[in-house]
């Protein structure tokens, strides 16, 4: 019988509307007390102890938009080394996009990504799967059969589903299935060959821009498909101003809908876009500093439900291909919390806690993002300490981050998942237990 | 840059400005005019060429740009002179190489050597350049010419308008100094120099133009809209130019028409920029 007792901490759950000094004791892979000076209790006897003085103690860190490249691009990404990347960022539980090869859209290939994930033994790992057959846009994915596989969300991830009728009759055909929709709103018209965001920056550098347009007209696409079915849609990574006032329109219509944004975008503008390097590459593009702005005030103010990674390894090879042949996005699990700190020192802790577990958990309907007795013990401890990213440090494959040597403030400093440390001050333990 | 250039234009300097300095000509993207140019240049400062035929380049293929820049800086080569469908291929070269890039024109990015014959150009008929009223015509989103003779006329004070329609030049490539006009014909009277831009019929099918006609309407230069022009003005052209669709006829007897004198000034300006690179460089590396 395995029992962690966490002390000293401040325990802050947004679920209960807990924020105070606790201890916590995880017994059994389960949350079995939170209260004061538990240590002294006859239950705490013969436990391990974790310090977690001047530390703040969460619930699990949940990011649900990650790419772990397996089936098929296992150079770029395993989920072995991704789920590692994971509880390194201080992530107790990642959700996987299914572009992958072939594409997450059959029962088997939830349960092999599932069974991957079990082999690796460290974060959770809940796969999503393709909204439709080969994320090829055309034929409608057997939704409920993937959801008893495991699927807990459905997505194309990677583009937009290009038919409107088509998104229309899975949003009608699954809306009864567990399984949010999760868009990915770039109108592929309207982006063409872009590389880089469309304005004064694109200009001047002779590069193809995608214009706000591309994913605005998407947003508004895919919310009011939502209105119409009634099936519960996420939108992956807003990065425009005008995306985040389509979310509050949706909001203020009752419309089932839910957003994330990623550091990357609460973070750098295309002014970043130096050199014709792909290292600032990624799509959606980075957009100029007023659609920073407003995605801030966009988490500050609640339009904004999730902070997500859309963790996207590449090799340092491809990253270094031509601009027009470089893949997009970035490796994000390990900078994440330290880059939401950066953009929004001010955000509550609850807030930012909230952002990072309590919403992602609600909105993917899996266990966790609370401390409530009985729930998972899955737990993220994190503290105010100056650190400075080192990419090729990652247990990601994937050292492609714009983020290489920047300094931040905040950083995780243990990871347990189901009881069971797996990561403490930035290196992975292996609980032999387990 | 163009001091030098006027010089040689004066006296041809000695053949072996560049004696033993190998430069190889990595061409991606047909050039007849650039080229050949930058060829002459070459053999009238006396450089060793190494013409890797246009197109046939397998470098930048499977190779990376670094093994690409390696492969070179093996063979002794000292000068690249690129170019390139991709904006930045340059830059991205120049960062693994050691030795000097020249680009010949990079997507729709850039082509420095253009812009700096069309400046020697302008200073030849006008005297200096700041001041000059001069207005660039046609496409100006994808031209790599207009791009980089903004920056020169900025740099060197010239008064600059941008014409075209709104899908060839947003609204948001206005700036500083950088005044953008929609109408021609109430632009031509208030230009000393006219730049026209070359229209490709590959504008038409993503449908950025309607039809070359319907481009043609407002913004041809032809014999009505010559009229317009001030009596000192020029007209010049990057080439290659397509008659009757950015230009009619009419425009090869007009007097101001400069196209011979800015393919004579290309030699020249290229030949200042390879001295400039290989012996003022190597000048200042070396003080005696
Ligand atoms: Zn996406
Ligand atoms: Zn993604």
């Amino acid at each position: 019988m395995s029992a962690l007792l966490i002390r000293g901490g401040r325990v802050i759950d947004p679920a209960q509307n807990l924020d105070a000094l606790r201890d916590v004791l995880l017994r059994d892979g389960l949350v079995a007390a939170v209260g004061e000076r538990l240590g002294d209790t006859d239950a705490a006897r013969e436990c391990t102890v974790y310090d977690a003085t001047n530390a703040i103690v969460a619930p699990g860190f949940i990011d649900m938009h990650v790419h772990l490249r397996e089936p098929g691009h296992a150079h770029k990404e395993t989920v072995a080394t991704g789920s590692a990347a994971a509880v390194a960022g201080g992530f107790t539980a990642v959700a996987c996009m299914p572009n992958t090869e072939p594409a997450v859209d059959s029962p088997a290939l939830v349960a092999e990504v599932r069974r991957l994930a079990q082999a690796a033994g460290l974060a959770r790992v809940y796969p999503i799967a393709a909204l439709t057959r080969a994320r090829a846009g055309a034929e409608l994915a057997p939704y409920w059969q993937l959801h008893d596989a495991g699927a807990v969300a459905f997505s194309d991830d990677g583009a937009a589903v290009r038919n409107p009728r088509v998104l229309r009759h899975a949003a009608l055909y699954a809306r009864d299935v567990p399984g949010v929709f999760i868009s990915h709103c770039e109108d592929v018209e309207l982006r063409d060959d872009a590389v880089m965001n469309e304005g004064v920056r694109s200009f001047e550098l002779g590069l193809a821009g995608a214009p706000d347009l591309a994913e605005d007209l998407n947003v508004a696409r895919d919310l009011l498909i939502a209105g119409d079915t009634g099936k519960r849609f996420h939108i992956a990574h807003l990065s425009t101003a005008m995306s985040v006032e389509l979310m509050r329109f949706a909001r203020a219509h009752d419309i089932a809908a839910t957003c994330e944004v990623t550091p990357h975008h609460l973070l750098l503008d295309d002014a970043r876009f130096e050199r014709f390097r792909a290292d600032a590459k990624v799509n959606p593009p980075l957009r100029a500093a007023a659609d920073v702005r407003a995605l801030r005030d966009a988490v500050r103010d609640g339009s904004i439900d999730v902070f997500a990674t859309d963790h996207a390894p590449h090799t340092a090879q491809e990253k270094a291909r031509l601009l027009s042949e470089a893949p997009p996005g970035f490796s994000g699990l390990e900078i994440a919390v330290g880059a939401y700190a950066h953009a929004l020192p001010d955000l509550p802790l609850s807030r930012f806690i909230a952002l990072l577990s309590t919403n992602p958990a609600r909105i993917l309907g899996v266990p966790g993002g609370t401390l409530a007795l009985g729930a998972p013990a899955d737990i993220t401890i994190f503290a105010e300490r100056p650190w400075r990213v080192d990419a090729a440090a990652f247990h990601s494959l994937g050292k492609n981050t714009p983020f290489d040597g920047a300094d931040f403030q905040r950083r995780p400093i243990a990871t347990i998942v189901a009881g069971a440390l797996l990561m403490k001050d930035g290196t992975i333990v292996r609980d032999v237990s387990r | 840059m163009l001091a030098r250039a006027t010089r040689f234009a004066a006296t041809p300097p000695p053949r072996d400005l560049l004696r033993d300095v190998c430069v190889v000509n990595l061409f991606f993207e047909a050039s007849t005019r650039t080229y050949t140019s930058f060829a002459l240049a070459e053999q009238r400062v006396g450089a060793d060429i190494v013409a890797l035929p246009p197109g046939s380049s397998s470098l930048g293929k499977g190779e990376t740009i670094a093994d690409t820049a390696l492969t070179l800086a093996a063979m002794g080569v000292r000068v690249i002179v690129t170019r390139h469908p991709e904006s930045g291929f340059p830059y991205r070269l120049a960062e693994s190489f050691e030795g000097h890039v020249i680009n010949a024109g990079d997507g729709r990015h850039a082509h420095p050597t253009q812009a700096l014959l069309d400046l020697l150009t302008l200073q030849k008929e006008f005297g200096e350049i700041a001041g000059v009223r001069v207005a660039l015509v046609g496409d100006i989103l994808h031209s790599r010419v207009a791009r980089s003779n903004v920056i020169g006329l900025r740099a060197l004070g010239a008064d600059i308008t941008l014409v075209g329609p709104q899908t060839l030049l947003p609204d948001a490539m206005a700036r500083d100094g950088v005044r953008i006009a929609r109408d021609l014909d109430a632009v031509l009277p208030h230009v000393d120099a006219l730049m026209l831009l070359r229209i490709q019929h590959e504008r038409i099918a993503p449908g950025v133009l309607p039809s070359l006609d319907d481009y043609a309407r407002n913004y041809r230069l032809d014999a009505r809209r010559l009229a317009l022009l001030g009596r000192n003005a020029i007209v010049m052209h990057p080439g290659p130019y397509a008659r009757g669709i950015e230009l009619t006829e009419d425009v090869f007897a007009y007097p101001g028409w400069r196209y011979a004198q800015q393919v004579a000034h290309g030699v020249f300006v290229r030949m200042a920029v390879l001295d400039f690179l290989v012996n003022a460089s190597t000048r200042d590396a070396n003080p005696a």
